[in-house]
């Protein structure tokens, strides 16, 4: 009843824009923050190339739920929380629909503690930090969660017989932060133990004195854990093989680009988590296809499959929601059941609005992602964020 | 001791490309009074060469020299584009065009080429180890060192053995009178610009072998780090660059290598309190440039 | 040699040469006198092309007004700056190579450092020290020199007897004697009236950027003005 009211306020509501404008459909406004430069273009890119591509194909079969054409309204934070914040308050002061956030989890908390009060549903591009949706109700995430992806990963290092283990952390991001915190609770639980630390600022110039403070642990660790992305991360791993280290390497889903596969032999055998793989006949692979022809570029990661993916949860949870009001978009997405993704399956009922999806788990081979196995982690063993 | 050792073949690899870098730094600012924070976009230019030309299959050997090239370029069109028109400005307007420059460069790589690093692969044998009796030491870290030990040598031998590398040391000092002495100034900046190029071409080549990838933002980080080097070694100062660079190296790396754990997330705090204790104490640096009196 | 015609230079507000006229023949000494402030080393700086003037100035029949200090340099002015100006981190060898960077042929400038150390022995024994080390007569001789190796047709000199011991002052003034016998041009800006009119040819003297007296060195000295103010006669 209840909802069959919402319905039919949204639909009189509809009439009078439609009358007001003579358009046909009321416009889902979703407000955007990309970050075209800064530290975090490697990932907005991708992402906002996916959800663009995404976007057009949707709006050129009527919009979304069918009815309603998008627009956006794109923001360059240029990798600025301060400039997110802004952005933040300008997106409520318009009075979008929804609000889709940086791909990471601070600009996207900052974003949050100013548009989960005014309850418009906010989702990272890609944050993977599980406490990012404390800041409110109406914030989400998209990818598979830190503490999911290390549930599975640290499951899998203690199954390959792996006892101790080396973590390398950075300050400077709750993800390079925690993932790494999170792996090694999970492998301390399945018998492990984590033998030492090292912690590292992120562009940091060099590698070498972490390096060497790993070749003096005696006995040398199985493996070494980390949750640097680019350009860290390959200075990290060119630094420790150039020194003749070759303790296996285990990584998160930032590994997950041709960039860390273009290395050469230096990431042979490096084990990192992701949020899909595009099998041979797949949705995934099927869209990477459509959105290689349509645009010239290759999606190339999985965040540009994941881009689209946003777009089809907010689709879902205004389908589910019947009306385009953000706050009941919000509410209808935090308990959107199991859903059909493109890269997976997504489920928002039963989570603090960081989805359920399952983790990949694949090895770096020839220059090649090798899928290893895909797993659902399991919400027992999950460390809490 | 074998590990103090290994840290200190570190601290000599990473502080000999800060020296590069500051070298460059110091060699433009002791002449036009400009510190270049656009200088870590030579560097990344020059990495962008590489990638390219090691893209395209050249040797080695050509995509250094491609590197270098277009770092001289770089930093020779920087100065004729940019910095000409400021000429005489004060160092603020200056400081401020560089940092405009610097801009720039990385938006076009960020929207031109990709935001994302590009993976830069060399040949596998510089990705091995020698062992020198108790140490390790990559192959890679021991081209670095000896690259800028050759570099130091020639640079040394250039502005001492040559008259535009005269010119250039005697413009730092009074570059009127170098104009006096019939030498062009456009022709002493340029060389000026051109010198800190194939420095920071140098560097980027060494920078991009131990790092493996080249990014839009590459170079930002260590022209930060050669900047707090001149600061350290006496701002104008060539000698002072250098050892600026070796001691902001060794310091970094110290720092990394054997602080406790528990104190490690602080350690670019500590690294700069040292070098602002240093300041207080030695407020010129630690080997000021000459000073000479002007009417 | 040199011709200046309503030579004015102005620094913001301040006008130092208000209105010159000089004239110089080839081979001649012309001594530009007068109090600190009346305008001399602007004009010599004007001349060289270190400051920005109005007025015309011709140097050997061509027009030399607004060149760069460079390219009068190539021309054949040297200028011996107030002050010395040595490159005093660069030895005393670096200063007289580099006084000779006009002449491109690496040859012809080794030959030329050795005149110079011929000319002036002690520039010999200090070959290799830093010329900021040298004594002040010392550092002179290295200016002066420095300025000979470009082989210059006007010379322009500075004050090149401020701050030197008395014995010194005569040797400076000994030297310039010796120059303008060889031929050279010189246009010599001093505070040591006596000696200066004892070798110019020609005088003028500056009051206030304009010439209150000139004409020939002995007429000069011998008129009430320059008696009264500067000769204590």
């Amino acid at each position: 009843m209840d909802r069959y009211c919402r319905r039919a306020g949204a639909l009189a509501l509809a009439v009078t824009a439609a009358t007001a404008t003579g358009a046909l459909a009321q416009d889902y406004v979703i407000g955007v923050a990309v970050a075209n430069s800064g530290g975090l273009a490697p990932f907005s890119q991708p992402a906002y190339d996916g959800f663009k591509f995404c976007v057009d194909e949707m709006n050129a079969s009527g919009g979304i739920a069918g009815k309603h054409p998008i627009r956006l309204e794109v923001r360059d934070t240029r990798s600025e929380i301060s400039e997110a914040v802004k952005f933040a308050q300008e997106f409520v002061d318009i009075g979008v629909n929804f609000i889709v956030a940086p791909p990471d989890g601070d600009p996207t908390m900052a974003m949050g503690q100013i548009t989960s009060p005014a309850q418009i549903p906010t989702m990272t591009f890609a944050g993977t930090a599980p406490i990012l949706t404390s800041v409110g109700e109406y914030v989400f995430g998209s990818y598979p969660a830190d503490n999911q992806q290390a549930a599975v990963l640290g499951a899998y290092a203690a199954e390959l017989g792996y006892k101790t283990a080396f973590l390398l952390k950075s300050p400077d991001a709750a993800y390079t932060q925690f993932g790494p915190a999170y792996f090694g609770t999970v492998f301390e639980a399945n018998g492990g133990q984590v033998v030492g630390e090292a912690s590292f600022t992120m562009n940091q110039p060099d590698f070498s004195a972490i390096v060497t403070t790993i070749q003096a642990l005696n006995p040398p660790p199985d493996v070494i854990m980390t949750s640097a992305w680019e350009p860290d991360f390959p200075a990290f791993i060119k630094a420790l093989r150039g020194a003749g280290v070759t303790i296996p390497v285990m990584g998160a889903d930032v590994l997950d680009t041709p960039t860390v596969r273009g290395l050469g032999e230096v990431v042979e055998g490096v084990v990192h988590t992701s949020g899909g793989y595009p099998d041979p006949g797949s949705a995934h692979a099927e869209f990477n296809a459509r959105f290689e022809a349509a645009t010239g570029k290759v999606a190339d990661t999985n965040y540009v499959v994941n881009g689209c993916d946003i777009l089809g949860m907010i689709d879902a949870a205004v389908q589910a929601a019947g009306t385009t009001d953000a706050a009941a978009v919000g509410q209808a997405l935090a308990a959107l059941p199991e859903t059909e993704g493109i890269m997976s399956s997504y489920t928002f009922a039963g989570t603090d609005r960081m989805p359920m999806r399952s983790v990949v788990l694949a090895r770096i081979e020839g220059g090649e992602k090798v899928i290893i196995r895909r797993e659902m982690a399991d919400p027992a063993t999950m460390p809490a964020p | 001791m074998d590990l103090i050792l290994q840290q200190m073949v570190n601290a000599v690899s990473l502080g000999g490309i800060y020296a590069l870098l500051a070298l460059g730094l110091a060699v433009v600012f002791s002449i036009v009074r400009l510190i270049n924070f656009a200088h870590g976009e030579v560097m990344t230019v020059a990495g962008y060469g590489i990638w390219i030309a090691l893209a395209s299959a050249w040797p080695v050997a050509a995509a250094v020299a491609l590197g270098l090239a277009v770092a001289i370029l770089a930093a020779v069109s920087m100065e004729r584009v940019a910095f000409r028109a400021m000429r005489g400005a004060d160092v603020t307007t200056l400081l401020i065009t560089s940092f405009a420059v610097s801009e720039i460069i990385k938006v076009l790589f960020q929207n031109g080429i990709s935001a994302r690093p590009v993976p830069v692969v060399l040949p596998a044998w510089m990705s091995g180890t020698l062992d020198l009796g108790p140490v390790r030491i990559g192959v890679i870290a021991l081209i670095s060192i000896l690259t800028v030990a050759l570099s130091l040598v020639l640079l040394s031998v250039f502005l001492r053995r040559t008259v535009m590398g005269l010119a250039m040391r005697a413009a730092a000092e009074d570059f009127p009178v170098v104009r006096l002495m019939g030498l062009r100034a456009n022709h002493v900046i340029a060389l000026a610009f051109a010198v800190s190029g194939i420095l920071a071409g140098v560097a980027a080549v060494l920078w991009v072998a131990q790092r493996g990838s080249v990014d839009p933002l590459m170079g930002a980080a260590p022209v930060l780090k050669a900047f707090i080097a001149t600061v350290l070694g006496g701002l104008g100062s060539l000698t002072g660059a250098v050892i600026g660079g070796f001691v902001v190296g060794a310091v970094e790396v110290c720092l990394q290598g054997f602080l406790p754990q528990s104190l490690l997330p602080y350690r670019e705090a500590i690294s700069l309190a040292l070098i602002i204790a240093v300041l207080v104490w030695r407020p010129d640096g630690l080997w000021p440039a000459e000073q000479t009196s002007r009417s | 040699m040199l011709a200046v015609r309503d030579l004015k230079v102005r620094y913001g507000a301040v006008e130092a040469v208000r209105g010159l006229d000089l004239s110089l023949a080839r081979g001649q000494l012309l001594a530009l006198l007068g109090a600190n402030g009346a305008g001399k080393t602007s004009t010599l700086a004007a001349i060289a092309g270190l400051v920005p003037a109005a007025g015309r100035i011709e140097i050997a029949g061509e027009t030399a007004g607004g060149l760069p200090p460079e390219t009068l340099a190539r021309r054949g002015v040297a200028l011996v700056p107030e002050g010395r100006r040595l490159f005093a981190g660069l030895t005393v060898a670096e200063n007289l190579t580099l006084g000779g960077a006009v002449h491109t042929p690496p040859a012809e400038r080794r030959r030329r450092v050795a005149a110079m150390e011929e000319r002036f022995p002690v520039l010999a024994e200090r070959r290799h020290q830093k010329a900021g080390l040298l004594s002040g007569g010392e550092q002179q001789m290295l200016a002066l020199a420095r300025a000979l190796m470009a082989g210059p047709r006007l010379l322009l000199l500075d004050e090149p007897s401020l701050g030197l011991a008395p014995q010194m002052v005569e040797r400076v003034f000994d030297i310039v004697a010796g120059l303008k016998a060889e031929g050279l041009t010189i246009l010599l800006v001093e505070q040591n009236v006596p000696m200066s009119l004892a070798i110019a040819d020609q005088a003028v003297v500056l009051a206030n950027g304009r010439a209150a007296l000139s004409g020939p060195a002995a007429e000069v000295a011998a008129s009430d003005h320059v008696r009264r103010a500067y000769l204590a006669a």
